[in-house]
């Protein structure tokens, strides 16, 4: 198991590498001049200062090594559209806001999602059952735009003398309700079918039926046996999951005003700000390559068919 | 963001090429008060009992450094927490500031400043003339790399400087400013400026506490380092969501400001905003509802639109197409007033010329000028159109994917569709776009869609534009009558002769014969959500700058 | 858009592979004709794929059949609500939003099927390449897509789309698949090792057969209804990816629109003309709901293992 981590750990590196080295070369395919904000044109002499003091007078290959060197050593470098900020301002700014919205809607996804799918599961072919799937099927399906906006409309500009919740904004608590269901809500109705299918096959395994043979309280089985065995394709999910978050956390941030990484990207994208874009970008991918790092290693632990097949 | 910087992008920048030659004076310039109803006296009622705003400002300043700040919300906050040595008052003219009073040498090549003795940083040090000679050449300097460093090439020596490769120290002392005493500045120009005055009513000419910069080096502008000299101070900033001013007291004119705390969100969605200000957590939104959600708000009292000195046009690359009267022939056909009416929506002024309404010497420009009708001249255009004797049938026109910009391409196209045209429409991101178009313009481009906004309140800003070297003309158009004239303006030094040098050009650019390289739509307004209590007071002035010292919260 | 059903497809896959290998040479036509017995069966995916065909039908016939001309700028018939005339009313051009509505189908759902072959066809060569070679290389080229997994595609195609400047059909697709074949890559690797130690496949490599004949008359056939399956476990994802991008203001460029795009102009209004966010949003819903249904149906029918008893 140690040395499988290992591995893991120093295949990574040469990830990392790959990642950088592929977003950087996109980077540099990208036309326009990130030193040029308005329809006035630059000129030359302030170009080239600006040029010369953000490496970009440099061949590729030097550039990217700087960037590499910078990114082991935590210094992702300074933005060239707020020039009184970093990359790293940018990202512990920016940063702690989407993880707290990602957090909320994970937890919300859980919380209603995980029960939704057991007692489907238990309720099976009940009307429950079915309202619940065919709930979480059009959750699924419905964009979280509309999602969005029309839960700005009806709870906090039509009703919003009554439910007190600000349109936009991430400061108060209040301001978090909205934005985080809208962007669990896809999740939830993920988790509700995939713990649904998970139970319904546990249920079916030989050593269920014999515990419950046993005449252990069914209720208990339930519980213990299979919800366990029943939340590990949850385990392995929350990787993917992430992405998928990071995905509407794009959209939710943009609707809601909320000053995350995924609004500012595309700020970033459209001002040309090369060293923001890169930063956040090889961050995505590292959490991502973490995240997918600890659901393999965790993984590994909760399910001793794979420790086996993989010692 | 989204919506203003890209439709009007609002920074108030000095072309260039300008500060090189010398022209006439600023003159009397007219209050552009167009047919907004911004201008309305400030309410009745009582003093609110708490004097407490919350303003979305539309976008996250991108810096607050005077020396790099290049937006107009940058430029809003740092007017505000800043004490500048002028001030333009309502028509655009110089009043003192910081700068209690100045003199010009006969030559005008030299312009002293005296500076108030009561000027105060936030952290108790006098504001004095040392502190703009080092800031000024700090900026210059090419090691800030500040984008606006040109605000200064009018400047003695800063050309230079700001290009040096080598023994920059030496050229940095060169620079021609100078503090023959603490509050004495005296600056050496190139040649004449008498717009210099407007110029240094600019943010990039706002004095920074060298202690404060020393200590904090690029984090100097953050809420807890910063050391300001104007009416209100930075209380919180929370990038890319809040920034919060309150009141200074020690300001040398505190008495005269009402607000006590101006809290600022950042939002850049037009319909996220309206939102916001719906359900009251905003009382001023200044990048206004989206143009299809104003008919909604036409009419009610938290609505206004303010005066603006820009102009939006579209464009065309004159080696593309080469007959004049099938470029006349495209400016007719668009009816400017139905773009108006129904897409634009902000009581936008149909555009007649280039240079817009409320611009000194264009006051009357509506009555005097009938060469582009609010609503068109369609069956002028067909005559034009039968007369061509190579038509381009097949027509692309350009814009930047941003919002607004498609609905009045569609538009156009469906207009010229009624001339036998084929008009193809393509989008691309600003950035791209920008470079796309040159100067010289992509061989691909036939039509295009760009806008100006006034730098300074002279229509030499916008006219110079289309001469044959200039960096902003992307049209291919090039004529040398045009360019001698443009040059016989700078050097005209009395108002009335220079504006009479004005309206030549513009007669070049689309009279009766003009050449009509590009054809202007309408003439910018700026549209805001300001509520009831706060209206009258809350103005933004022509070249998009709120004045907050005179807002004032009354009940209602 | 990947990052939804991961796991379930890889299982899935392999499942299905492995059923369908088991019988494979010899009653093709069978098994086919079983899994459109066991579809047919299913209710809900039965149910989707009627509305998911009228739906294409309807992007398809409607502009043929429309009277109006869907680029005409009429303004004295802008926003009407929808009527008998205009059943999905009109536009803030006038124009009428039942001939749009189908136009923007077609690229909506134009997009989303030549997006998810795009990723198809990247992840088949990958994995095929992968699974082909074995080795330190499959490894290598494994230890990458694991560490991958799951990347968010979304900002590698807001950069994609920086860099195209233009956003059409194509660049909209290139965008799409660029950061999005992953997951597929994985599958198809992981039914690649699966058949190559297959025993059938084994004895007609052991016998002398060439690979490309082990390839294009085995493995390539059995690898269809997996293909099919990853099709519409696939498309939701990019359809709803399109719709997201073009909400976020990096959409298809007019006159061309998509449902996402539409929706992005009926954000403004949405408060006095909820018709013109309503009708693309309730469109590309359903076009997912049914996709989703149909990827169940297909995986029931195409894998008997996880049938339902």
């Amino acid at each position: 198991m140690t040395a499988l981590v290992i591995r893991r750990l120093v295949w990574t590196i040469p990830v990392i590498l790959l990642v950088i080295l592929f977003t950087f070369l996109l980077m540099k395919q990208i036309k326009g001049n990130p030193f040029r904000h308005t329809e006035r044109n630059v000129p030359v002499a302030i170009q080239q200062n600006l040029e010369h003091k953000f490496h970009l007078d440099q061949p590729w290959y030097v550039q990217y090594a700087y960037y590499v060197k910078g990114v082991f050593t935590f210094d992702l470098g300074p933005s060239m559209a707020l020039r009184n900020q970093t990359v790293n301002d940018v990202v512990e700014e920016h940063f702690p806001t989407s993880l707290e919205l990602g957090l909320f809607a994970m937890l919300f996804a859980i919380v209603v999602g995980v029960p939704l799918g057991v007692v489907s599961a238990l309720r099976s072919n009940s009307v429950f059952d079915y309202s619940a799937m065919f709930l979480s099927n059009v959750g699924f399906a419905v964009p979280s735009f509309l999602v969005a906006t029309l839960f700005i409309y009806f709870f906090a500009l039509k009703w919003g003398a009554f439910f007190d919740l600000p349109t936009n904004g991430w400061s108060g608590w209040n301001s978090k309700i909205l934005p985080s269901i809208a962007l669990g809500l896809a999740p939830m109705a993920y988790f509700a079918r995939l713990v649904r299918g998970s139970m319904l096959e546990t249920l079916q395994q030989d050593y269920v039926r014999t515990a419950m043979a046993k005449g252990l309280r069914w209720r208990r089985v339930v519980l213990v046996h299979v919800l366990r065995n029943s939340l590990i394709p949850a385990v392995t999910a929350a990787g993917p999951l992430l992405g998928f978050l990071i995905t509407g956390s794009f959209v939710i941030e943009f609707i809601f005003a909320i000053p995350g990484i995924g609004r500012y990207y595309i700020t970033a994208v459209e001002a040309r700000d090369y060293s923001v874009v890169m930063g956040l970008t090889v961050l995505l991918s590292v959490i991502i390559i973490v995240a997918n790092l600890l659901v393999d290693i965790l993984y590994g632990f909760l399910d001793p068919r794979t420790r086996e097949a993989r010692a | 963001m989204r919506r203003r910087s890209t439709l009007a992008i609002g920074a108030v920048a000095l072309a260039l090429t300008l500060l090189a030659a010398a022209c006439g004076g600023g003159g009397s310039s007219s209050s552009g008060n167009g047919n907004g109803n911004g201008q309305e006296k400030a309410a009745a009622g009582n003093l609110a009992s708490s004097q407490v705003i919350t303003v979305n400002w539309g976008t996250e300043p991108p810096s607050l450094d005077p020396g790099l700040a290049t937006d107009t919300t940058s430029s809003n906050i740092l007017l505000n927490v800043m004490d500048p040595l002028v001030r333009l008052d309502d028509k655009l003219q110089p009043k003192p500031s910081l700068a209690q009073s100045w003199d010009v040498s006969p030559n005008g090549r030299t312009v002293t400043f005296h500076l108030r003795h009561d000027g105060r940083w936030t952290n108790g040090d006098p504001v004095t003339a040392q502190d703009f000679v080092w800031s000024w050449k700090r900026t210059i300097s090419p090691e800030l790399a500040a984008d606006y460093a040109y605000q200064f090439y009018g400047v003695v020596g800063a050309q230079a400087y700001n290009a040096c490769k080598s023994n920059c120290a030496a050229l940095a002392d060169k620079v021609g400013v100078s503090a023959p005493d603490k509050y004495t500045l005296k600056v050496r120009l190139t040649s004449r400026q008498p717009w210099f005055l407007q110029q240094v009513a600019h943010h990039s000419f706002l004095a920074v506490n060298k202690k404060a910069v020393d200590r904090w080096g690029s984090k100097w502008t953050e809420a807890s380092h910063i050391v300001t000299d104007g009416p209100f101070k930075l209380a919180r900033w929370r990038h890319d969501a809040e920034i919060d001013l309150v009141k200074w007291k020690g300001w040398r004119d505190a008495r005269d400001v009402t607000l006590t705390r101006v809290n600022g969100k950042m939002i850049s969605d037009g319909t996220t905003a309206v939102q916001a200000f719906e359900a009251g957590e905003t009382d001023a939104d200044v990048i206004g509802p989206p143009p299809d959600q104003t008919p909604r708000f036409k009419g009610r009292p938290d609505y206004q639109v303010f005066p603006a000195l820009g102009t939006y046009y579209y464009g065309f690359n004159v080696k593309n197409i080469p007959d004049v009267n099938q470029r006349r022939a495209m400016s007719l056909a668009i009816d400017r007033q139905t773009i108006i009416d129904n897409i634009t929506q902000a009581n936008q002024i149909p555009a007649q010329a280039y240079v817009p309404k409320g611009m000194p010497g264009f006051a009357t420009i509506d009555v005097k000028s009938k060469w582009l009708p609010a609503h068109g001249d369609l069956d002028q255009a067909k005559q034009l159109m039968a007369r061509v004797k190579d038509p381009v049938k097949n027509v692309t026109l350009w814009f930047n994917n941003a919002p607004g910009h498609k609905p009045i391409a569609i538009a156009v196209q469906s207009m010229w569709k009624k001339l036998g045209l084929h008009v193809t429409l393509k989008a691309q991101d600003f950035a791209q776009y920008l470079q796309f178009l040159g100067p010289p313009p992509n061989k691909a481009v036939d039509a295009f869609r760009l806008g100006w906004i006034a730098d300074f309140p002279d229509a030499i800003n916008f006219l110079e534009q289309w001469t044959c070297t200039s960096g902003n003309n992307n049209t291919n158009f090039c004529d040398p009558r045009y360019d001698t004239l443009v040059k016989k303006a700078r050097q005209t030094p009395d108002d009335n002769a220079r504006y009479g040098i004005y309206h030549q050009l513009q007669e070049i650019l689309m009279g009766p014969n003009g050449q009509l390289p590009f054809t202007p739509i309408y003439w910018y307004t700026y549209p805001a959500l300001v509520k009831e209590s706060i209206k009258g007071t809350f103005t933004i002035n022509p070249l998009d700058s709120v004045d907050l010292t005179k807002v004032q919260v009354r009940e209602t | 858009m990947t990052s939804v059903n991961l796991r379930e497809p890889v299982a899935v896959a392999e499942g299905a592979a492995a059923g369908a290998v088991a019988g494979a040479p010899i009653r093709q036509a069978g098994l086919w004709r079983d899994a459109l017995h066991r579809y047919v069966r299913n209710k809900g995916a039965v149910a989707a794929a009627v509305v998911f065909s009228l739906v294409v039908l309807y992007c398809l016939i409607a502009p043929l059949a429309s009277p109006y001309d869907p680029t005409e700028v009429d303004f004295r018939q802008a926003y009407q609500s929808p009527s008998w005339a205009h059943p999905f009313g009109t536009d803030q051009f006038g124009r009428d939003l039942f001939t749009r509505t189908a136009l923007g189908g077609r690229i909506s759902i134009g997009i989303g099927f030549a997006a998810t072959l795009a990723i198809l066809l990247i992840g088949v060569t990958y994995g095929s390449v992968s699974g082909f070679l074995g080795g330190k290389v499959d490894n290598l080229m494994m230890r990458f897509l694991d560490a991958l997994y799951g990347l968010p595609y979304l900002p590698f195609a807001i950069v994609a789309l920086a860099i195209v400047g233009t956003v059409n059909f194509w660049t909209m697709v290139f965008a799409l698949s660029i950061a999005s074949w992953f997951t597929s890559a994985r599958i198809v690797r992981g039914q690649i090792i699966t058949l190559k130690e297959n025993d059938y496949v084994r004895a007609a490599t052991a016998v002398g057969a060439r690979w490309h004949r082990v390839l294009g008359r085995h493995l390539l056939p059995n690898t269809l209804g997996v293909l099919i399956i990853a099709v519409f476990l696939e498309l939701p994802g990019v359809v709803l990816g399109e719709a997201i991008l073009s909400f976020i203001g990096l959409g298809i460029s007019p006159p061309a629109a998509s449902w996402g795009s539409m929706a992005e102009d009926g954000r403004d209004v949405y408060q006095i003309h909820p018709h013109i966010i309503l009708i693309p949003s309730i469109a590309i819903a359903t076009l997912v709901l049914c996709a989703n249904f149909m990827a169940d149906g297909f995986r029931d029918a195409l894998d008997p293992r996880t049938r339902k008893s």
